[in-house]
């Protein structure tokens, strides 16, 4: 089965991802990232990333490097350096990043051709930035009773949304269970339409 | 071999005026223009600003490489396999000559004899990077042939290795010459560094960059024969970046990317000749179709039809520290640059990479080691069976440091989970699972729970009562 064949970090698009932790947005970037022909960078701005999940997705640790960056001046700097040169980038966006420099940021990763996901920890990426917008609605585990089992499955709601997804938001469900990427198991069909006639 | 200012070495450079050449920045400057204030790098209005009385002309490398051809030529009447890095300056490979003439002298006094009309700048040493510096620090007529390579590349400025941000953090650090560079431990360098900073020290001591030639395989070479001679330099531009493309291709395919480039051409006549180009860092294609342009460029007038060329690769780059799994030498390139430079933003202790090792709880399963740093074996084996550990999926945020966690509990069960500023109703959850501690470092015993909210799950650990937080399934 092709891994998720709607969601596709392609080159020099941004992917936004958007939902608190615990929603599984990295699980999600990180699959994302897989098909990546050579090196990923994580750019970790709390200090919290943990690499296992990076392998447990198919990336092989001699192509992840971690960057701990939680200078929100520094940031941009760090990120666009990055850009540069390496092919997938998975970030976190901090708190009050600008929207100076995160336009600047999109027209890199235009440019560079890099694969871009970005992950804001405060407010959403100014309007257009982002090709595809991934917006966790509900998460759903199984495996888990009173005291009994442990996790094993998650389900994943999304709101995809963005020109990735030809302008209007569409409903997906993923999933995973800690054994190679996040796939698309369903898609529920556009939710709202923004084209007109007339 | 370096004949300075090349590019403004041409028939239509006034004698009366200062002028300079320009591509992005001023790359070639005469006496007059220096005098005003013009520098090579400057920005093209900066320049002109001071010197507005000054001729500027636009760069055409293919143009230089046209007038630099009978120099090459000549220079290969003397000695063979001469190697073009850039129009104006080459390298010479002379062992072979030495032997020929009797000396080193010898060989640069015919160098000089056939070339005096563009009186270069000649320089002897040990590798391109030294023999390069040694002609710029040679002055016309008086050749500098080097005999300690290590000595003389001691006294040399560290602006020298050509990498602005390296160059500066090893200012910042008071490192200012190559000789204190090359002082300094290795591995200290290649740990704070990583391989740019391996490869700077290794010039810096005198030894040959780090090029690992490969076999090559005899396939790998491109070549094009036309029943139509090409005579029109668009045929000739055409050609060149369709070979150009069609080699970068065949290499791609196997990882690889050239440092050299032979390129070689037959005319209508029979007449058959062969150029090779050199370039310190592996070639992309863009590069590569630079050269093979430039060159054909200079040959296209007066062959009268060119019926086939060629292009062989060399030195071809195509080992590295990760390149096992990295399809493209290039994007490898590109990318331990873009580390390199960030690794200077950040610190070296910011940018790591992680390595496996056994463990029960998440944060154990992992070694961090600075990037650029040498692996070394993890302290628990991976490997080995580690009953009891936390089982996948792990989770993909972990605190660096237990974080407490506040939970309501009803009769040894979960209810609630303060998460900011609400209370979140537990949906599931999971365990306990026994953490036997290290009673030798004073650890007691701990229970690790899966909790489940609305909100996501959380690996969390109960000791002495209080709750921590161990990570989140993001």
């Amino acid at each position: 089965m092709t891994a998720m064949p709607v969601l596709e970090a392609a080159p020099g698009k941004v992917v936004e991802l958007v939902g608190p932790a615990g929603t599984g947005m990295t699980r999600l970037g990180l699959s994302l990232l897989v098909s990546v022909p050579g090196p990923v960078a994580v750019c970790d701005v709390q200090g919290w990333f943990c690499p296992l999940v990076a392998w447990e997705v198919g990336i092989d640790r001699d192509r992840l490097v971690v960057v701990r960056c939680d200078d929100r001046t520094l940031w941009p700097r760090v990120v666009a350096a990055l850009a540069e040169g390496v092919p997938g980038i998975y970030a976190e966006v901090p708190f009050g990043a600008r929207e100076r420099d995160l336009r600047r940021l999109g027209a890199l990763v235009r440019a560079r051709r890099t694969r871009m996901l970005l992950r804001p920890l405060g407010d959403p990426l100014p309007g257009g930035l982002a090709h595809l917008r991934l917006r966790s609605l509900r998460v759903e585990w199984e495996g888990v009773e009173r005291g009994h089992g442990r996790l094993s499955r998650r389900r994943i709601q999304l709101a995809a949304a963005g020109k990735g997804m030809g302008g209007m938001e569409r409903t997906i469900v993923v999933e995973e269970d800690g054994a190679g990427p996040v796939r698309v198991v369903s898609e529920l069909g556009p939710q709202t339409s923004r084209r007109a006639f007339g | 071999m370096w004949c300075p200012n090349w590019a403004l070495r041409r028939a239509d450079a006034p004698s009366d005026r200062p002028c300079f050449v320009v591509a992005d920045r001023v790359v070639a400057v005469d006496e007059g223009a220096r005098a005003a204030g013009v520098t090579v790098g400057m920005d093209r209005r900066e320049a002109e600003a001071l010197c507005p009385e000054a001729v500027v002309f636009d760069r055409d490398v293919a143009e230089e490489a046209r007038r630099f051809e009978p120099v090459v030529e000549a220079v290969e009447q003397v000695v063979p396999r001469v190697e073009i890095a850039e129009p104006g300056l080459v390298f010479v490979p002379i062992d072979g000559a030495v032997r020929y003439y009797g000396g080193e002298e010898q060989v640069v006094a015919e160098v000089e004899r056939v070339t005096t009309e563009v009186s270069p700048r000649i320089g002897v040493a040990d590798g391109p990077f030294a023999a390069r510096w040694a002609a710029m620090s040679a002055r016309p007529g008086a050749p500098l042939i080097v005999a300690d390579t290590a000595a003389f590349l001691a006294s040399l400025d560290v602006s020298t290795l050509e990498t602005e941000e390296l160059v500066a953090t090893f200012r910042w650090l008071g490192v200012t010459t190559l000789g204190e560079l090359a002082r300094l431990p290795r591995p200290a360098v290649a740990s704070r560094f990583g391989p740019p900073g391996l490869e700077a020290h290794r010039l810096a001591s005198g030894e040959a960059p780090m090029v690992r030639p490969r076999e090559i395989p005899p396939d790998l070479a491109v070549e094009e024969r036309f029943e139509e001679p090409l005579e029109l330099v668009d045929q000739v531009a055409f050609a060149a970046r369709a070979l150009a493309s069609r080699l970068m291709a065949g290499l791609r395919r196997e990882g690889i990317a050239p440092h050299r480039v032979a390129v070689e051409m037959e005319t209508v006549g029979g007449t058959v000749r062969r150029r090779v180009w050199r370039s310190a860092d592996p070639m992309d294609e863009r590069a590569l179709t630079d050269r093979v342009w430039w060159q054909l460029r200079a040959w296209v007038e007066g062959a009268g039809g060119i019926v086939r060329i060629r292009l062989d690769p060399s030195d071809l780059s195509g080992e590295g520290r990760q390149l096992s799994l990295w399809e493209d030498t290039v994007a490898r390139v590109e990318a331990e640059r873009a580390f390199a430079r960030v690794q200077s933003l950040v610190g070296p202790d910011r940018m790591l990479v992680a390595e496996p090792q056994g463990g029960r709880m998440p944060a154990e399963r992992v070694v961090w080691r600075r990037w650029g740093d040498e692996p070394a074996v993890p302290p628990r084996d991976p490997s080995a069976p580690w009953p009891g550990a936390t089982p996948a999926p792990a989770p993909a945020l972990v605190p660096p440091e237990p974080t407490r966690l506040e939970v309501e509990w009803e009769d040894g069960s979960p209810v609630r989970v303060r998460l900011g500023t609400r209370w979140e109703p537990v949906l599931g959850w999971a365990g306990p699972w026994r953490l036997m501690g290290r009673w030798w470092r004073g650890e007691g015993p701990a229970d690790r729970y899966q909790i489940v909210t609305s909100a996501g799950a959380f690996l969390c650990v109960v000791r002495d009562g209080r709750t921590f937080l161990a990570g989140v399934y993001d």
